[in-house]
């Protein structure tokens, strides 16, 4: 199982090394310099897919709180917990670079508009869920207060989606059947390349996560197994 | 709106953020399957030992 899994780490971090060059290729010398931006623009390339695989690591975190919650076994535990944090890297991420594009774009860092907002709160849930597990008094309440949590996460992603429809904003729409403005060529294929990439490292994450969620199972067990026969 | 500076701190943060994240990780992983082997073979020694 072990072996198993470093080999799926391994080849993952293979596709990523391989694929990495290619996105980066496909972004800067492939696709077209938006007109108005400019060079500014070249943040969506990153921006877009970095929120898809947010989206992406709360729908997994979702299965693994459910299947949790439904069957106490520790593998849909690890997959929550491995998803809650690799998605919490990828939304801060998409905090981080959303304000890199509006300073120039907007002329500021940072507004209250719905979008960037419920955005927020899904950083302050999935943060919730590691500090949930870290203060919990067992490791069992910690993983079920974390999978609850898990399941409210779920319901804001549906809602950052759709903030902009619903409340409308600032922030540009960029896809959906009739929003926004189709994308130049080039640029669609540059998205694509780019979220392919995300999306493998999005699962090396997650899987090299995995793995040390599972050692450190086995870690506990042994422990207390040493500490019970002194 | 030309400026490649935003572009230059945006890409570096992503690619900053992501490799520290996955270092870090890796650390923890091999930091705790080195504290898990020691274990082990300690237990398994110890099995032996009663044994024989």
């Amino acid at each position: 199982m072990t072996r198993r899994h470093d080999a799926v780490i391994s080849i993952l971090l293979a596709a990523t090394v391989v694929a990495m060059p290619v996105a980066l290729y496909r972004i800067f010398l492939v696709a077209p310099e938006e007109l108005v931006m400019g060079a500014v623009q070249k943040i969506f390339y990153f921006h877009v897919p970095l929120a898809a695989v947010t989206f992406l690591s709360v729908f997994v975190l979702l299965a693994g709180a459910v299947g949790y919650l439904w069957t106490r076994r520790a593998v849909w535990d690890h997959l929550s917990i491995a998803s809650a944090e690799v998605g919490l890297l990828f939304c801060t991420l998409v905090l981080i670079t959303g304000p890199i594009w509006a300073k120039p774009a907007w002329g500021v860092w940072w507004t209250w508009e719905a979008k960037l907002t419920t955005t927020l709160i899904l950083w302050l849930l999935l943060a919730g869920i590691l500090l949930s597990r870290a203060y919990a008094t067992t490791p069992e309440q910690g993983a079920r207060v974390a999978s609850v949590l898990g399941v409210v996460a779920a319901l804001d992603v549906p809602i950052v989606y759709k903030a902009v429809d619903w409340w409308r904003g600032q922030h540009p729409i960029v896809f959906g059947p009739g929003k926004g403005n189709p994308l130049a060529p080039g640029m669609g294929s540059a998205l694509m390349v780019s979220l392919i990439v995300f999306v493998l490292l999005y699962m090396l994450l997650l899987a090299s996560r995995m793995r040390l969620a599972g050692l450190e199972d086995r870690l506990a067990a042994v422990e207390d197994n040493v500490w019970r026969s002194r | 709106m030309k400026s490649y500076a935003f572009l230059f701190w945006g890409y570096l943060v992503v690619w900053l953020g992501l490799a520290a994240y996955f270092i870090t990780l890796m650390r923890r992983v091999s930091r705790v399957a080195k504290r898990l082997d020691d274990l082990e073979s300690r237990q398994n020694a110890g099995d032996g030992k009663s044994t024989t």
